[in-house]
């Protein structure tokens, strides 16, 4: 691709005629004027096993670790299966397109496209197990702090688990009829709905969540022996912007980049905001890094746990 | 023109077939692209969008600093009525023991206990806030008293109300820095 530009700028770009194949790459030079920001295999790779390696620690350290068997650890272990789902999408992606450029696969085969449709079906299962494992930790934190008395009797691990068992059943049917229906815009368009929905739902939960939190900040500050710090007020909405702020700038561009897809393909101004696909790529598997640090790693249980499983590791401790 | 646009689309995957992450052109079959004539800028979607997003996050950011700052006065008194009642339910919820659930292992326990912490120390807290309701308040003090003797776990443990910190659900320190920001993270802590 990079050989090819230069002859093609010098060429001019006036020419019409049809009969030569360079006067056709003119053409084909329009196309490629906002060019496809190209993001480094390495940067890629990186990314992507660094996401798998975090997410695997948590879903390990909370398997070995009895003490966290809770609901809770539940619901981040299955938002950690769907980061590592969408980071283990893109690597498969990634080798696809390598062993395509090495010619071992071809571009037309109908075996190619039926694995590019699982692909993009186990992609999509990401996304929607991310959506609803994030509003599950919500709910569960709600039901924490608003029915808290009663919160062991709401919240049982059988019930976490059916829970957990009906979002991804759920999930996996959707992908696959998304995946099989993607040409269509009813399919493209429940799509796009959900996304902000489960955003709003979301931050509505933790604004309830928060206005307690204050009032109950309020309430200590009005004790004579308080000493509590009027600076932890900032710092719970630091935190609530940090959670949606991140899940936004993650997700959105990608779901921005399906509706453009669908509806104004031709457009060259949705056909240059579509060219920064793979930076929108990265970006999801970015927020695969990121979200272990916004849930699992403030838990001082987890991080005991895995206190625990290095130093184990580094001084063969008994096993 | 429909021949031209054919032969157009075949080379414009051959033109890419060189470059990487071509695979997603595929299913799309994009035509030529014109790009004469724009009036704007033509990265102006993705501009306007990271531009929309930011400051999307930082109104959001202000909105909660300021519920933080003002608020509305009359949920508190919303909050403590609310907790009364669910202090008289939780009486009656707690009736049955604790130990006929299998899951309840010894931490479990605990994070019951600092359920019951919780709700003494709202009551007294709610004691001292207003003297003049402090009759039916002390009253079911001391039916939770009896209620905790009674499962034998919780004894000792009535004692420091503040001293213990329960990882996993409840952080009752008041001199923690933490505050609200664990509310929102892993275990969130009710302040007392």
């Amino acid at each position: 691709m990079s050989t090819d530009r230069p002859s093609n700028l010098i060429k001019h770009p006036g020419q019409t005629s049809i009969a030569s194949l360079e006067n056709i790459s003119d053409f084909s030079l329009n196309i490629t004027d906002c060019a496809q920001v190209v993001v480094p295999e390495e940067v890629f790779f990186t990314v992507a096993a660094a996401g798998i390696l975090e997410n695997l620690l948590i879903l390990i350290a909370v398997i070995r670790n009895k003490n966290l068997h809770l609901p809770m650890y539940f619901f981040i272990c299955s938002l950690a299966i769907s980061d590592m789902l969408g980071s283990l999408y893109k690597t498969l992606e990634n080798i696809f397109i390598i062993l395509c450029k090495m010619g071992y696969l071809t571009r037309h085969g109908d075996f190619e496209k039926k694995l590019d449709d699982a692909m993009d079906s186990m992609f999509i299962l990401s996304l929607l197990g991310s959506i609803f494992s994030l509003l599950a930790i919500a709910a569960d934190r709600y039901i924490t702090i608003f029915y808290a008395l009663r919160y062991h009797n709401i919240m049982t691990l059988r019930r976490a688990l059916v829970i957990l068992a009906i979002i991804w059943a759920f999930c996996a049917g959707s992908s696959i009829a998304i995946a099989l229906f993607s040409y269509e815009a009813a399919t493209v368009i429940p799509f796009t709905i959900l996304f902000p929905l489960m955003m709003c739902f979301i931050l509505c939960l933790y604004v309830h969540m928060f206005l307690l939190a204050r009032s109950h900040a309020k309430k200590i500050a009005s004790l004579p022996s308080s000493t509590v710090h009027h600076r932890t007020n900032m710092k719970g909405a630091i935190t609530l912007t940090i959670f949606l702020g991140v899940f936004l700038c993650c997700w959105a561009p990608f779901v921005l980049h399906i509706l453009l897809a669908r509806f104004c393909p031709h457009n060259p101004y949705c056909a240059c905001y579509m060219s920064i696909f793979h930076v929108n790529g990265t970006l999801i598997m970015c927020n695969a890094i990121i979200n272990p640090m916004i849930f699992a790693f403030r838990s001082p249980e987890l991080r005991s746990t895995f206190k625990k499983m290095f130093y184990c590791s580094r001084s063969s401790c008994n096993w | 023109m429909s021949s031209l646009r054919l032969i157009s689309n075949r080379t414009s995957q051959q033109a890419l077939s060189n470059s990487d992450y071509t695979w997603d052109y595929e299913y799309y079959e994009y035509g030529p692209v014109s790009f004469e004539g724009l009036k704007a800028h033509k990265y102006s979607i993705v501009i306007g969008f990271w531009v929309g997003l930011a400051v999307f996050v930082i109104f959001m950011f202000f909105v909660l600093t300021l519920l933080t700052k003002t608020g509305a006065p009359h949920q508190d008194n919303a909050e403590l009525s609310e907790k009364r009642f669910r202090m008289n339910s939780f009486v009656a919820d707690f009736g049955r023991p604790l130990e006929s659930e299998r899951v309840f292992s010894h931490q479990m326990a605990e994070e019951s206990q600092s359920l019951f912490h919780f709700c003494i120390n709202e009551l007294d807290h709610m004691n001292k806030a207003k003297e003049s309701q402090k009759g039916p308040s002390l009253d079911s003090n001391t039916h939770f008293q009896e209620v905790s003797k009674s499962s034998g776990v919780f004894e000792e443990d009535l004692h420091r109300l503040t001293k213990f910190n329960i990882p996993n659900f409840v952080n009752t320190e008041q001199n923690s820095s933490l505050g609200e920001d664990d509310l929102l993270i892993s275990e969130p802590p009710i302040i007392l």
